[in-house]
Order: structure tokens, then sequence, then C-alpha cells
């Protein structure tokens, strides 16, 4: 019944709450609601300023970093947050092995956060760049501006995801995963603040170079005798992998690789 | 010569899919059917004045079909509101961000001028009709059913000033699209400023053809006199040869400067057109671009036949140029070597089907707005007055 008092007072009273609930500031956010909220997930360490060093003297590609980051954040069948490419560089008998371990190099020009159009990513104080899988809306924003590569739809969540630098572990006071398990101690991690930290100390006694330094991204991950050969790596000739999956058919993914490669 | 081959490597996961071209596609469409509408509301360009309104609605209903393709390439479709309600602060920095306002903004304008150019057809629809017709009619003339001199001056004036607004709007609102890939440093193919400019240049090709193969189609089966006006399809096919010139230049300019000149560019773009040379030399230039230019500045432009084929030819390459750029680009490889390969899915989200039905989308919707907006009335009463005879 439409006029019905108690039914347009409702009505009235509905409208008047869904009104000031679309207005009122907390509908509305610069950042996201669990930044606004400051919860400590979204702010992190206040006083830190985390990094890693990579030294690939170190690395001898044996993928125990790939393994343990797989199992410690349940990152999905056939993705990475990170791995270890491996090259072979120079022509017989003037050959040697290149290892690239890589994963996402929490910029402190990050591409992928100013792009986002949900405050979905963001940088932490800690400088940890992260995504707040309540808000991302999946659309790919961020996968495009990474330089990397280092961003990818989780095939369960439907949403963007990357390494953490395995922030749920550091706010256990503990190591990241594929810094702990890292067989020949290639992975270093700390605290830039800290000049007792190790990081600092690595970044002060060798030099150090990053991928893609024209980018402008400002990397936080620091590799130790990084061949400047591995930057084209476009070059490279393409995986043996993906040329046996094409002969065999088995290439049912959206963007496989092209067999020939064009070098 | 340095010679490394790769032992182990991951593909990488990339973004973008079908629907992206295909909402670029449809975005600029609508800008260029905007602004050839302009041409006679805002510039007072006579000859186009009996296309205006047909223009200006095709405009409307490209850009309510458009942005379902964005949702269709969302992982996380039901989480659209977030895009309204958060991050805000990357205003500056996202151009997808920019959408927010923009997708709002130039439909209503658009809207609201067609209310407005249509306003006295509405008018007489509601005298004529009763019941609900008469209701509703009367919602269209936003109430404003006064059809004097002053009030006719009225919407003159309101429809130039909208005209005028909705020119930089309608470059904003395809330029805007040019910007989201142009900012993608990350992106060889992508990042240049030059980005908008190529996407508005080639969508001007792209919405002029478009309206080469609707017009005739509208004309001869749906309008009043049932007549295909063949000047008219002979002054836009030489509109669409002056789209293509501008378009070519300025293609010219991004290749002529990123391929000898550009830094870590150059070498990926050289293997990225020596890969799709054959499509982008012959088929997106020769077939799609120099033919349909040699037809509009040649006396071929009078041959009806040939006219639709060109508008459908010139409408196809854009699209394809479209998919060579958000797709081509994503091909390039960044951290693995090799250039990946995209092939669509025939079902499910972002696949060709999710495409065809956006086109389903689309013509539905131009269906229904033909049938609300009196648009044949107002065109014959432009060649009744200006144009008699000459169709």
């Amino acid at each position: 019944m439409p006029n019905d008092p108690s039914r347009r007072r409702f009505l009235k009273q509905g409208g008047i709450a869904a009104l000031a609930g679309a207005t009122s500031a907390q509908a509305f956010s610069l950042k996201n609601p669990g930044r606004d909220a400051q919860d400590p997930r979204y702010i992190g360490d206040t006083k830190a300023h985390y990094a890693m060093v990579i030294d690939l003297r170190q690395c001898v590609g044996c993928q125990a970093c790939t393994a343990a980051c797989k199992v410690e954040n349940a990152v999905p069948k056939e993705q990475y947050r990170t791995f270890v490419s491996e090259f072979e560089i120079g022509f017989f008998p003037h050959v040697r092995k290149g290892y690239v371990p890589q994963l996402c190099n929490h910029c402190d020009n990050p591409s992928c956060v100013s792009v986002c159009p949900t405050g979905a990513t963001f940088k932490r104080k800690d400088g940890i760049v992260v995504v707040d899988s309540e808000i991302c809306w999946g659309c790919g924003y961020c996968l495009s501006a990474c330089p990397y590569d280092k961003r990818y739809f989780n095939s369960e969540t439907k949403v963007a995801d990357k390494c953490t630098f395995c922030a749920h572990r550091l706010q256990d006071g503990l190591l990241p995963s594929c810094v702990e398990t890292c067989v020949g101690g290639a992975r270093i991690f700390g605290d830039r603040n800290d000049p007792n930290s190790e990081v600092s100390k690595m970044l002060a006694t060798f030099p150090t170079s990053v991928l893609k330094p024209y980018q402008g991204n400002a990397p936080q991950v620091f590799y130790i005798s990084l061949d400047s050969r591995l930057e084209a790596v476009h070059k490279a000739t393409p995986m043996l992998d993906d040329v046996v999956q094409k002969e065999l058919g088995l290439l049912d993914k959206e963007w496989p690789k092209l067999p020939k490669g064009v070098s | 010569m340095e010679w490394m081959s790769t032992i182990a490597a991951i593909s990488p996961m990339r973004a973008w899919g079908i629907d992206v071209p295909n909402y670029f596609w449809f975005t600029g469409s609508s800008a260029a059917a905007f602004i050839i509408s302009s041409f006679a509301h805002v510039f007072g360009f006579k000859q186009f004045k009996p296309i205006a309104g047909f223009s200006l609605l095709l405009a409307f209903v490209l850009l309510v079909a458009a942005p379902f393709n964005l949702i269709d390439d969302l992982k996380q479709p039901g989480r659209l509101v977030n895009f309204f309600l958060y991050g805000w602060e990357n205003f500056g920095t996202s151009p997808m961000k920019w959408g927010v306002l923009l997708l709002m903004a130039y439909p209503t304008l658009i809207l609201a001028e067609a209310l407005i150019l249509y306003r006295p057809y509405f008018i007489k629809r509601m005298e004529e009709g009763r019941g609900f017709s008469r209701t509703f009619y009367r919602w269209l003339t936003l109430g404003r059913t006064s059809l004097d001199a002053q009030s006719l001056e009225k919407d003159h004036r309101l429809g130039f000033t909208l005209g005028a607004v909705g020119i930089p709007l309608a470059l904003c609102v395809h330029g805007y699209t040019g910007y989201i890939l142009g900012a993608v440093h990350a992106n060889t193919l992508w990042h240049t400023p030059l980005m908008p400019v190529l996407f508005l240049a080639s969508a001007m090709v792209s919405g002029t053809g478009l309206l080469l193969v609707l017009l005739p189609i509208f004309q001869r089966f749906f309008s009043l006199s049932q007549t295909i006006d063949r000047s008219m399809m002979a002054t836009l096919a030489k509109l669409l040869a002056w789209f293509i010139v501008i378009d070519l230049v300025v293609r010219a300019l991004w290749l002529s400067f990123a391929m000898p000149f550009g830094m870590q560019s150059r070498e990926l773009l050289y293997q990225f057109f020596t890969l799709h040379f054959n499509m982008v030399v012959y088929v997106e230039y020769g077939l799609c671009l120099i033919l349909p230019m040699i037809v509009g500045f040649s006396k071929l432009r009078h041959n009806l036949a040939i006219v639709i084929t060109t508008g459908v030819i010139s409408a196809v390459g854009v699209w394809l140029f479209r998919w060579n750029t958000v797709i081509g680009g994503q091909e390039i490889p960044r951290s693995m070597p090799g250039f990946t390969q995209y092939i669509p899915e025939i079902f499910g989200q972002n696949s060709i089907i999710s495409v065809a039905s956006n086109w389903g989308v689309f013509i539905a919707l131009l269906a229904i707005v033909a049938v609300i907006f009196p648009w044949d009335e107002e065109m014959e009463t432009h060649y009744q007055g200006v144009n008699n005879g000459s169709k």
C-alpha cells in the first residue's frame, strides 16, 4: 500500500540513511579502508625500509627459493612469486651459466602503485608493496605497468598477486621464506634504515646493480655481480620447454610463447 | 655478438585480452561520431545537418555499449563499485581512474544534447500519444513542453553549448584510453606521448567508416523517404580520406621516431614489426588505410557499393590497429626471452563470444534508441529544407 504511513516513514528514513552512507567520509577514500583504519598490516614497520641483496656469486640455481615461496604463500600451480631464470651466456668453449633470481623489486617508485585505480595496491611505510585482495577488482593495469613482469592474476583468488617479502613472517620476526631457505646464502634481507643490518653492510661493501635502472622505478632488490648482458634477455633463444610444448600441441594457455622467437 | 640461451624461465602473465581493443574501438568511434555531429551543431557546416542527429545518437549508443567490455575484462566484476569509492589519491597518475568521471559525464552530455535536439519532436509525439506513450514522451521533454520562439532559441543555445563542451569531452573520453597505454613506460610499443593522438586520429577513421555503413542501412530501410543520400555518402567518403591522411601523418611521426631513434625500444620494435610485417603493412596500412584514402579522393566515392565497402574496410582496419597495439604491445618480452602470442578463448569471459555479445548489445541499443528518438523525421526536415532534390 503506497500510502501506508509506516512504509513511507521507512522509505524516507532508509533513503536518508542510504544517502548519508553514500556521502560519508568513509564511503569514499583517497586510499582504501584498511589504510584509513591504520590497520598494522597495511602500515607495516614505520621505522624500517626493507630491501634485499642477491649475491649472484652464491646462487647455484637450485630453485629452493622458488619451492619455499610456493609452499609458504600457497601460490597456485604454474604461478610464481619468485623464480630463478637460468641462461647460458657466450659461445663454446667460453660459456658460463647465468642465474637471475627474480621477485617483486618493491620499487621506491613503483609503477604498479601509481596506476592502480582502486587503491588496492600500495606501498607500506616499510617499503613493501602489497595488494589488498579484498579491494582489487582485477583490471590488470598493474600487471601491464610492472616493467619486471612480477605480478600475475592469482588463479584462485582472481586478483592481482605478487611477492610481499613474506610480510606475514616479518610481523612475527621471521625472515622471508626464500631467504631462510637459500642454500648458498645468496639472498640477504633486512632493513636499509639500520646501518648495522646485513643488507646495509652488503650495500656499503659491494657494488650492486638493479634490473632495468633506466625504467626509473628505483628497485629495492639489489644484485651483486649481475652480468649486464642479461639485460638483453629478449635476445636469448626461447626456452626449450616452450618449443617442445608447441611441438606436442600442449600450449593451451591464452598467452603462450612463440616457439621460434625472433632473435 | 653476445649469445644467450635460455635454460629455465617462466611465461609472464599478460593482463588484457580481446575486450580491451574492442572497448577502445567503441569509445573512439563514439568520439568521432560526436565530432561529426558537431560539424553541424557547433561549427555550422550545413551539409552535415541531415546526419548530425543520427550521428549524435550513434555516439551515445556506442559509448553506452563500450564500458561493458571493461566490466567483462575485470577478474572481479562484482567489485566495480571499488573503482568509484577508493584509490582517489592515484587520480593524477592512473589514467584508468579518469574514466570514472569521463564515462559518466560524456554519455550524460550526449543524452542531454539529444534530448534538447529532439524536444520539438517529443512534444509532437506527446501531444499525439495517449496513456503511457504520452507520459513517456513528457519525461523525455524534461517538462519543457513549450514550442514558442523563446524556448526554441533556448534549445538552440543549449545545444550549441553542450556541443561545444562536448567536443573537448569527446576528445578526452577517447584520448584517455590512449593515455592508459601511453603512460605504461614498461611497454615499448605503448610508451609514447603520441598514443592519445594516434588513437584519436584512427578513431576519426573508424567512426566515419561506421557511419558509411550504418547511414545507408538506416536511410534505405528505416527513414521516411527510404532513400540513400548519395551525395552525403560521397562527402563522408572524402572526409574519411582526409581523416586517413591525418592518421597516416601521426603514425609516420610515431614510427619514424620510435624505430630509428628510440632507446631500448628500437630493437624490440624492429623485431615486433618484422613479426607482424604482413599484417601491419599490407592489411592495416595498404588495404585498410591507403585504399580507402584513394577511394575517398577519387571519383570512386560516388559509387555507393564501393563506398560502403570502404567504410567496412576502414572500420575493420582501425579495429586491427587497436588489436595490434593492445595485444601486440603485450607480446613484446620484458623479463623473459621470446615474444608471446595471444589466442582468445571462444567462450567465457574476455572471449570472442563476449565481444560478439557486446556488438549484439550495441545493435539492440541502437534499435531501441532509433525507435524512441524521431531521428527519421528530423533528418527529413533537413532534406526538405536544405537539400531538396539532390538525394
